[in-house]
């Protein structure tokens, strides 16, 4: 019982250092030397958003197979082990699809033609063609979509993957506040890892579910507050620093001939798809 | 609530961005007029805040724990422009930098959580505590059923959107190309888990960050702070 009540705590302290390894480990995987950590970080998001534009638009299972077959070959070329790899892409969204496209599988969501009958009680149920394909489009679909998103986080350190947003013409102040706001996260989840473990060697096993909230709470409010406070400190160091109002967003990226071989792959694997498309109906 | 990517089909997606594109605008417009140059790194830190609330697990009754999303909190702390930016880029990071939501979907869920919830939410918190004193038990009332009123509304437009997929995105055997599930059963599922479980979680949290920063400080809260836009 008290490690129930208790669960919050270790389980908000345990979110934050995850996300913080997350950070630490995707910066040391984005600094090995590989394929895509060779690429113009505007030109590898470029074309890995071509390559998520063909899984989203795809209607056949195979192509997204061949996609997901892609993004492990990158990886294995981006000094990614395909183990960690799989572990990486397999593990939570797309094992949570699978669960959620269970039901699917069924006539009474998708009725068609069934494949294999059964009852239960008086329910007369049945796997259809149609369910299947449908579950079957849908995990893929989910699965190489996540596997490409994962390929360009991992690859590219985090501070310079915000940088390339600016190639989509995203405004200054929008790339300058998703810097800003990465290295705060980064302060905050560290501020959470101390509080939440100070709290939990110093509470023990004493919290009732309704003290429990008002603690969590008066952390949320303590994080505001600190935060608001933050500010103008933050502020003060910025014009030290030359800061005058105008956004400035430093642009150190080359591009390479490799870079645009990328960029073009990608943009013919899309004008294929939607030429494949025209066989799907 | 995040919607990853291969959920949503193209027509969905494009409709998301098509709607955020001049919200976004106007949004960074306003914002650029009332924030001085001094605010520009609360608005940062705010992103920063709205990305961690999601983190800390709240005690629901029953023994488990849930994560609230934060967005009426942030609309009553900043103001529902200023709350549309800082969730917006707090989801923009999820997305492009931890893989939590998909990056084709970022226009559908800044729609339902940048968008929807806090100007829902805001709507109701200042319907309900109008012009109440800063420190009365209304402000907080308002807040809690702000949002749960503001997250439930958003579950609602996330589940039209799972459960628009099947009408949009067919093959002429009728298989489903993304999400599986039609309107009725998606808006049941998405809105029935928020009604029961994940609004009260942001009920809970909402009112009780509220009641402490009354006490602790209220000028936060005032109507006519300089951060509120």
């Amino acid at each position: 019982m008290a490690k129930k009540n208790n669960g919050f705590i270790e389980r908000t302290a345990i979110s934050a250092v995850s996300l913080l390894r997350e950070t630490v480990s995707t910066d040391a995987i984005a600094s090995r030397d590989g394929f895509l950590q060779r690429c113009d970080p505007r030109f590898k998001f470029a074309g890995i958003a071509l390559l998520l534009a063909c899984a989203l638009l795809t209607k056949s299972t195979a192509e997204l197979a061949v996609l997901y077959l892609a993004s492990v070959t990158l990886a294995v070329f981006s000094s990614i082990s395909p183990f960690f790899f799989f572990k990486r892409t397999l593990i939570f969204i797309p094992l949570f699809s699978l669960f959620i496209a269970i039901p699917a599988l069924f006539n009474v969501v998708t009725p068609g033609k069934p494949i294999f009958a059964f009852k239960v009680f008086t329910l007369d149920l049945s796997v259809t063609r149609q369910g299947v394909d449908s579950a079957l489009i849908f995990c893929m679909r989910v699965l190489s979509s996540v596997s490409l998103t994962i390929l360009a986080v991992l690859t590219t350190r985090h501070h310079v993957l915000l940088k390339a947003l600016r190639v989509f013409r995203v405004p200054r102040l929008f790339v300058m506040v998703l810097g800003m706001c990465y290295r705060y996260i980064c302060l905050l989840l560290d501020i959470i890892k101390d509080t939440f473990t100070a709290i939990k060697s110093r509470v023990g096993f004493v919290t009732s579910p309704k003290t429990g909230r008002r603690l969590v709470a008066a952390n949320m409010a303590g994080m505001w507050l600190r935060s608001y406070r933050l500010h103008t400190q933050v502020y003060d160091a910025m014009v030290s620093r030359g800061y005058t109002g105008e956004p400035i967003v430093l642009n150190e990226f080359r591009a390479r001939r490799g870079d645009y071989g990328f960029l073009i792959v990608s943009l013919f694997m899309l004008i294929g798809t939607l030429w494949l498309n025209r066989f799907f109906h | 609530m995040h919607i990853p990517d291969g959920y949503l089909g193209p027509a969905t997606c494009a409709a998301g961005f098509a709607v955020m594109a001049p919200l976004w605008a106007f949004a960074s417009r306003k914002v650029k007029k009332t924030l001085r140059a001094k605010q520009v790194p609360l608005l940062a830190i705010a992103a920063a805040f709205a990305f961690v609330i999601m983190l800390f697990n709240v005690p629901i009754p029953g023994g488990t724990t849930g994560h609230a999303v934060g967005g009426v909190l942030a609309a009553i702390l900043l103001g529902p422009w200023a709350a549309c930016i800082a969730v917006s880029v707090a989801l923009v990071i999820q997305a492009l930098l931890f893989g939590d939501g998909g990056i084709t979907a970022v226009g559908a869920n800044c729609f339902n959580m940048a968008f929807v919830l806090p100007f829902v939410g805001y709507g109701v918190y200042r319907l309900i505590s109008g012009s109440s004193p800063v420190t009365s038990v209304r402000r907080v009332v308002a807040a809690g059923i702000a949002g749960y009123i503001g997250l439930v509304v958003a579950s609602l437009c996330a589940g039209i959107e799972f459960g628009l997929q099947p009408i949009f995105h067919h093959t002429a055997s009728g298989q489903a190309l993304y999400c599986p599930y039609g309107l009725k059963i998606a808006i049941s599922a998405m809105v029935g888990e928020h009604l029961l479980v994940f609004g009260w979680v942001e009920l809970i949290a909402t009112a009780l960050v509220i009641k402490f920063l009354q006490k602790q400080e209220p000028a936060l809260l005032q109507p006519e702070t300089e951060v509120r836009i």
